[in-house]
């Protein structure tokens, strides 16, 4: 390491964040010198020369992100097409900030990780990552800037909730579910159901949180309970049923109505059948659950205190959903480290020696199902009390693959790595893509468009290389890039240690 | 006569068309070390499923401790006190050593979910018991405490074999059933092992019963021996005569290899 100025790991941060800050612009440089500060300091040496020489590496990196951001705002920006950058962002006190926060995550982080005293090195980090979290959508406000950052980070942690659960499922007990989003969607109208005008219910959503994600956990058992003695790529085909099922019942269930069958069948063939005996939606018209694709809407919203959350105020979303991540990986990590964990991994590990070691194989699974389902139906009823409208729609089947695809880019079983696979997944798109966007547009329109004169031509070579158009394809490429290189995950799950 | 801590009753293992197991009978005495030999193919290893519930048998009854087992769960059958070790190592790979004696706690072990969700102070009171348990039991197979937060696959084969012994003895059981447990294993490891499965016997006090090819540990070891060849018990006695039993010599080294040595 020495005579190094910096790792090879430390050179991928500061050009990572350098890279992101040109591309963004703005005062995003202060978000990515923070974030490439804490890359280095979670990797350097836990030694106090590690944390010396984090500082420096942090500096550099922060260095090299602030002058990307300035490159941004000061030349990138001049090309046709791009957002103006506030003048607040292109100020010496962001880019101070930028550097100072930068060098600081970077020391910070090492340093506590680096401490001898162990109460320290294992929950400094996590409280150092607290605050930032917690100062995050203030700062963000305070700039009066891109409000976006917080709406993407509430949309992330939705799914960042969910493939926590799944993590349960898939990552502990090896469980392939591709149905995931069924319990998403069941969680979701169980909220719509309680307070909404379609029952003319109220119910506060502290108690539908928790409803919801017991309703789910009850489809888990209902739904698992007959497929969970199957194996491997069987389990998977039934779980994608699931996946499909679920909100097409939810599509249909807008016009119900049931007859008594044995009645139905006797006036059918005598027939008459108008005469049979109707039980459910014998009106005028028929029952009408879930109102079909309209879907549900308004859904009402949490209030604590007199204060009603309201659309377009994202700080308290993101206070409500940061908390309901932080209890889940506390709850789990708990979960991982008790016998109920333990069976989940052995299970995964070698289900025929777990089953000999006394582990009930059918019951433990069903657990499995039922909990990490249980996370689903929490962050159901979140999404539908944040967007306050439900349908059918929103629980595509990509939705199951895209949480998969969190758990396995982050760690399969690893929390951290689970909740940086999520948030990665979900904040590049709508952050990064759209920016990319312009960014290219802006160069083609200086460069290569300046000499085409048909705007057929022209259209087809911004639409050719406008990477939004590209979404899914770098989407498939990191996935396949993730499992050559780094099959375990970009955090990968650890020996879990106790103490005697 | 002792105790009998497991008794076999014409027990038979149909596989299709196939007869692994055909009509034995076999019974273990508590507190013995009983070997189980053959050749390859003769049905060792189908038997060892039958007894822990891996298989349920076609025909016959098996007793343990007074109380029928023949079909019950894997699970349920480890509970009631037959644990075992497998004959192609399978440890839990990703989790470290000391998890893998833990899992093996699974049973013993009364934290429900909502205890393991909140980690009640009854629940991290039994945890710690069980880390101190599953430690003492990791050095007593040997594998000493320097290996405990080791992952599974990591660790020498050697050791590996040994974990698999530890994970086993971490319930108490009263019959430990050993599935080659010296497999692959060099003269000295070997003689290590056989300390060990003498040890498990006499301070542990458990009854043991073992698949062996090596009949220098087998005799060494085994108060009585019984073998299968073509999944039907041919002999059984005191290891010298199993070992002069000229149907035995004709098993393992083909007919006339007996008459010829005698």
């Amino acid at each position: 390491m020495k005579g190094k100025l910096l790792t090879k790991t430390e050179w991928i941060a500061a050009l990572l964040g350098a890279a992101l800050a040109l591309i963004m612009g703005g005062w995003s440089n202060i978000v990515f010198a923070v974030i490439a500060g804490a890359f280095i300091g979670f990797t350097a040496e836990q030694t106090k020369a590690g944390a010396r020489r984090a500082l420096i590496a942090g500096f550099i990196a922060a260095l090299a992100t602030v002058v990307a951001g300035w490159f941004h705002n000061n030349v990138i920006v001049t090309l046709p097409g791009l957002t103006d950058v506030p003048k607040a962002s292109n100020t010496l006190l962001v880019y101070a900030v930028a550097l100072g926060l930068g060098t600081l995550a970077a020391f910070s982080l090492a340093w506590t990780r680096a401490s001898e005293n162990e109460r320290v090195s294992r929950y400094g980090p996590l409280a150092l990552l607290g605050i930032a979290a917690v100062v995050f959508p203030f700062f963000n406000q305070s700039t009066g800037l891109d409000i976006i950052w917080t709406s993407a980070m509430v949309v992330a942690m939705i799914y960042t909730l969910q493939a926590l659960g799944l993590n349960i499922v898939a990552g502990y007990a090896g469980l392939l579910d591709l149905g995931y989003v069924a319990f998403f969607a069941i969680g979701g109208y169980t909220a719509a159901f309680l307070n909404s005008p379609q029952f003319h219910l109220d119910v506060p959503f502290w108690f539908i949180v928790f409803i919801a994600g017991a309703a789910a956990a009850l489809f888990g058992l209902i739904l698992g309970a007959p497929v969970i003695p199957l194996r491997g790529d069987y389990l998977a085909i039934v779980t994608l049923g699931f996946g499909e099922i679920v909100p097409i019942v939810f599509r249909n269930l807008e016009a119900v109505k049931i007859y008594e069958p044995i009645s139905e069948i006797v006036t059918a063939l005598q027939g008459r059948p108008q005469d049979a005996l109707c039980l459910v939606g014998c009106g005028e018209f028929p029952l009408n659950i879930t109102n079909g694709v309209q879907g549900i809407n308004p859904i009402g919203r949490p209030e604590v205190l007199g204060y009603v959350f309201e659309t377009g105020k994202y700080i308290p979303w993101y206070f409500l959903i940061l908390i309901m991540v932080a209890l889940a990986a506390f709850f789990i990590n708990h979960l991982r480290r008790s016998r109920t964990g333990r069976a989940w991994v052995g299970m995964r590990e070698d289900e025929l020696a777990a089953s000999a070691m006394g582990v009930p194989v059918v019951r433990t699974k069903l657990a499995a199902f039922m909990i990490g389902a249980m996370f689903s139906g929490f962050a159901g009823a979140f999404y539908a009390s944040y967007v306050s409208f439900i349908s059918p729609d929103a629980f595509d089947f990509s939705i199951s693959v895209i949480v998969l695809s969190m758990v396995i880019l982050g760690g399969s079983g690893s929390i951290p790595g689970v909740i940086l696979g999520a948030l990665l997944i979900k904040l590049v798109d709508p952050l990064l893509l759209d920016e990319m966007q312009r960014l290219v547009g802006g160069v083609l329109q200086v460069t290569v468009l300046k000499w085409i004169n048909a705007p057929g031509f022209e259209n087809f070579i911004k639409s050719l290389l406008d990477p939004t158009q590209y979404k899914l394809m770098l989407f498939g490429l990191i996935l396949v890039i993730m499992m050559r290189v780094r099959p375990q995950g970009l955090v990968p799950a650890g020996i879990i240690k106790y103490k005697g | 006569m002792a105790e009998k801590i497991l008794s076999v009753v014409n027990v038979t293992k149909r596989f299709g068309g196939l007869v692994a197991v055909n009509r034995v009978d076999f019974d273990i005495e508590k507190g013995m070390v009983v070997g189980l030999i053959g050749p390859n193919g003769a049905g060792k290893t189908t038997f060892f499923n039958m007894i822990t519930g891996v298989y349920t048998p076609t025909e016959g009854e098996i007793v343990f401790d007074g109380n029928s087992i023949a079909g019950m769960r894997p699970d349920l059958v480890q509970e009631r006190g037959i644990s075992r070790t497998f004959q192609n190592i399978r440890l839990f790979g990703q989790m470290s050593a000391l998890e893998n004696v833990m899992v093996g706690m699974h049973r013993r072990l009364n934290a429900g979910v909502i205890a393991s969700f909140i980690h009640t102070p009854g629940m991290l009171r039994e945890e710690r018991a069980a880390v101190n348990k599953s430690l003492d039991v990791l050095d007593f197979a040997g594998l000493g405490r320097g290996y405990a937060d080791t992952a599974a696959r990591n660790l020498a084969y050697g050791l590996q074999r040994r974990l698999e012994i530890a994970r086993a003895l971490v319930s108490d059981p009263k019959l430990l059933l050993l599935d080659e447990p010296t497999a692959g294993m060099n003269p000295q490891e070997k003689a290590d092992l056989t300390r060990l499965v003498q040890r498990v016997r006499k301070e542990l006090g458990i009854t043991v019963l073992l698949i062996e090819h090596d009949m220098k540990v087998v005799m060494g070891i085994s108060d009585r021996v019984s073998v299968l060849d073509h999944g039907e018990k041919i002999a059984e006695g005191l290891p010298k005569e199993v070992q002069n039993n000229p149907q035995v010599i004709e098993a393992y080294l083909g007919q006339g290899a007996a008459a010829e040595g005698a």
